[in-house]
């Protein structure tokens, strides 16, 4: 399909209201100002539709089910009118050499144009642990990254190398930022990622012909600006010193902090708590159970789910400290600290809490 | 010296009632600026409600104090969204819900008549086209 995006949510029967409506609750949702979601509207109704190439490492397909099975079809499912997913193995029809000769005429069609998204991490031990077609997953990614005009790392193993990447990390897995150093790469971690962070990133995209402003860890500032603990509405009884001590305590039946139960919060930056999950029905914590900080590098060897963070919230000293560091420096601060915890893993040095929040 | 020297009066605000935050007054300064570059300029614009730190009772409180105008135009586009003017003429209380009716945005938006409400001339042109074969199957 061809032609303006207006025109194909129409033959969809969206309107322009619904459309309008649609952009303004984003805008808001990324902290822009209000004139902003008319203009996202107005760009992206006449945008034409990007190409988009999908390629899935060592992942669970977490992510993808994330994205396409968030509840409410009309909104987030609009992504994939936005844009034009021309290569996705686990949704796709095609299969086999169909399949890559899609992919290779995506990238010789929009060479240089082209948004390469990347879910899971990349084994580096041996090309064997994973391949396409017969190429190892490295080989797919640099060859796919060469014409891409930006790459957007899904869930915290394309981002951080996440799981895979766990102690013993016995494939070797690492992100795609260590791999690729040459293209603007725009990190959406989470276990899964929030769906709508990913239609935030395409519709700024798509309005300013930009990606978003980016955090030290690579990651949209409009959406991991804060933490978890910065926006949790239990926040008020950790301020009291209210904190529930067991799971089926007074305290955890009146709601209060999770804390000492091992909420990782206070080091974890995500949307959750405004946005919360399942169309906007609760969260992790209003259900009962701390965050376990699932968008944070490293956070599977954080030293265990329920064990408290053994140093105080310092919000505000470490939101400063993000904002000061600007986006470029900020990618390659965080790329010599991933360096530095990479050799404090060879040594057989258990990870810090300090290290996971460099 | 004990505690009991200092003269310490601790207010406790009735329960159920979170109390307002003080953060709801300026915006109606806020508004009366931006109804002026109406009035001045014609230039609309608008406040996002859910950036800014509100409780619920400020939100009530700017509610009540705003009024309700003569005009509510519900707009059903996945889920009902409301555009009410409020008793002040060019200030329109605007929010919008999903298809499960819970909140997804609101604003105050300053406009003659707000944005949504007016239809896009591209819409007009594909309405005519439809009149006009219509007309022409008479």
């Amino acid at each position: 399909m061809q032609g303006p995006l207006i025109d194909t949510l129409a033959r969809q029967g969206v309107t322009r209201r619904t459309f309008l409506k649609y952009c303004a609750t984003l805008a808001s949702m990324m902290a822009l100002p209000p004139s902003a979601g008319r203009a996202m509207a107005e760009a992206m109704a006449a945008a034409r539709r990007p190409s988009v190439i999908w390629l899935p490492f060592q992942e669970c397909t977490g992510c993808t089910e994330s994205i396409t099975r968030s509840h409410s079809p009309t909104l987030e499912g609009m992504i994939f009118d936005m844009i034009s997913l021309d290569y996705q193995v686990t949704i796709m029809a095609a299969a086999g050499h169909q399949a890559e000769e899609a992919l290779r005429n995506a990238m010789l069609e929009n060479d240089g144009k082209y948004l390469l998204v990347v879910d899971g991490s990349i084994p580096m031990g041996d090309p064997g642990y994973g391949t396409h077609g017969g190429h190892s997953f490295v080989d797919h990614l640099q060859q796919a990254a060469k014409g891409a005009a930006a790459i957007i790392a899904v869930g915290t193993c394309a981002s951080y190398g996440g799981i895979p990447k766990a102690n013993p990390n016995p494939t070797g897995a690492v992100s795609v930022s260590d791999i690729i150093k040459d293209k603007p790469i725009v990190n959406i971690p989470g276990c899964p990622p929030i769906p709508v962070v990913m239609t935030g990133v395409l519709a700024h995209y798509l309005t300013f012909g930009s990606l978003p402003e980016l955090d030290a860890k690579g990651r949209p500032k409009a959406f991991f600006g804060e933490t978890i603990h910065d926006r949790c509405y239990r926040r008020p009884f950790y301020d009291q010193g209210k904190f529930a001590k067991t799971f089926d305590d007074e305290g955890a039946r009146r709601g209060w902090c999770l804390f000492e139960l091992g909420c990782k919060g206070p080091v974890t930056y995500n949307a959750c708590a405004t946005v919360k999950w399942n169309g906007g029905t609760s969260w992790p914590v209003e259900s009962g159970h701390g965050c376990l900080g699932c968008s944070e590098p490293d956070f599977w060897d954080a030293g265990g789910f329920y064990k408290a963070l053994s140093v105080p919230a310092d919000p505000l000293k470490l939101a400063a400290a993000a904002a000061v560091v600007g986006a470029g420096a900020g990618v390659a601060v965080s790329f010599a600290n991933r360096a530095k915890k990479g050799a404090a893993k060879k040594a057989h040095q258990p990870i810090t809490l300090a290290d996971l929040e460099k | 010296m004990s505690l009991d020297a200092i003269p310490i009066h601790v207010i406790t605000p009735p329960a159920g009632e979170p109390g307002l935050t003080g953060n709801a007054p300026p915006l109606l300064r806020e508004l009366a600026e931006q109804v002026k570059r109406l009035l001045e300029t014609g230039e609309s614009s608008a406040i996002d409600l859910s950036a800014l730190p509100l409780t619920p009772t400020d939100l009530d409180w700017l509610h009540e104090k705003l009024g309700a105008g003569e005009i509510a135009v519900t707009l059903q586009a996945s889920g009902e969204s409301t555009l009410n003017e409020t008793a002040c003429p060019g200030i329109w209380w605007v929010t919008h819900r999903n298809e499960q009716g819970a909140v997804t945005s609101q604003f105050i938006e300053v406009a003659f008549v707000p944005e949504l409400v007016k239809a896009h001339p591209q819409d007009v042109a594909i309405g005519l086209e439809n009149l006009e074969l219509m007309i022409s199957d008479l």
